[in-house]
């Protein structure tokens, strides 16, 4: 059962948050940001290598040119495998733990899985975030011999930023699963 | 005035009146300049320095302090306000996200 909407990132770019639910206690949440647009990879590549034709112009070094040529692809390369985040995903197991994953354009996936032990809750915080205060999702990890205190925040969709209205329906769904442990402690 | 003095009154003069060890007059417009100067820098490094002393969003002081970590719970009695604690942030978002309005 899947479903998907459609919401706003905080700086304004659209984003899609899909809801997946494999059975009662695991749910997988999605958001997906825009790809990579024609437009802005034209513009970026087209100010690169009139600023180098500039140069080339001023110094008569055609190296520059075919420098200017290595630096987009090179850049290009490093910016789809290690900056741009098309989907980060939540993955909740209600007795086995809470698993974040981030795909890059260039395909890569890194994972990270935080053990139901070690999950405190899962809540929306607001924090001042580069002049502006945001909501964010977050995990409250927590000691295993202190459980009242919080040990570590593990911020969530970091890059896609969802704005509110994207975090409560999130926050929502989390909730569900996470009630559920606290009826059911038969597991140690 | 001592300041203004020396600043306006030519050199010759100063000897005349037997006062010969002053610094030199490139100081009297450096200093204030310097004065000005460091003053707008001072601007844009304490907003440098605000940013930088601003909690990363991973930490746990947007979430809690000490005060707020050792405060003690006072026993709740009938039909009086509750005493002023701070509210863990669990108790907080569930307060504002999950009721069905």
């Amino acid at each position: 059962m899947a479903e998907e909407r459609r919401f706003l990132s905080a700086s304004g770019v659209p984003i899609a948050l899909r809801r997946r639910q494999h059975s009662a206690s695991c749910r997988e949440l999605a958001v997906r940001g825009p790809r990579l647009q024609l437009r802005s990879l034209s513009a970026a590549t087209s100010a690169v290598w009139l600023a180098a034709y500039g140069l080339f112009a001023l110094c008569e070094n055609s190296m520059v040119l075919s420098a200017a040529i290595f630096v987009t692809l090179i850049g290009l390369i490093i910016y789809l495998h290690f900056v741009k985040i098309d989907q980060e995903s939540l993955l909740v197991i209600g007795s086995l733990g809470i698993q974040v994953t981030s795909a890059y354009a260039s395909g890569k996936e890194s994972t990270t899985f935080i053990e139901m032990g070690q999950v405190k809750d899962v809540v929306i915080n607001e924090a001042i975030h580069m002049q502006k205060v945001i909501y964010y999702l977050c995990i409250l990890l927590q000691d295993p011999e202190d459980p009242q205190g919080v040990s570590e925040v593990v911020p969530l969709f970091q890059s896609s930023k969802p704005r509110l209205d994207c975090l409560i329906e999130v926050y929502k769904s989390c909730q569900e699963i996470l009630e559920q442990r606290k009826t059911a402690p038969q597991s140690s | 005035v001592l300041y203004l003095i020396w600043a306006y009154v030519p050199e010759t003069w100063l000897f005349s009146l037997g006062l010969t060890y002053w610094p030199q007059k490139y100081w009297a417009v450096a200093l204030p300049v310097y004065l000005l100067v460091s003053v707008g820098i001072g601007y844009i490094l304490l907003f440098g320095i605000n940013m930088m002393s601003t909690a990363p969003l991973n930490s746990t002081h947007t979430i809690t302090d000490n005060f707020a970590k050792k405060q003690q719970q006072k026993k709740f009695q009938e039909e009086a306000i509750p005493a002023l604690r701070d509210i863990p942030i669990s108790e907080v978002n569930r307060m504002f996200f999950l009721p069905e309005k």
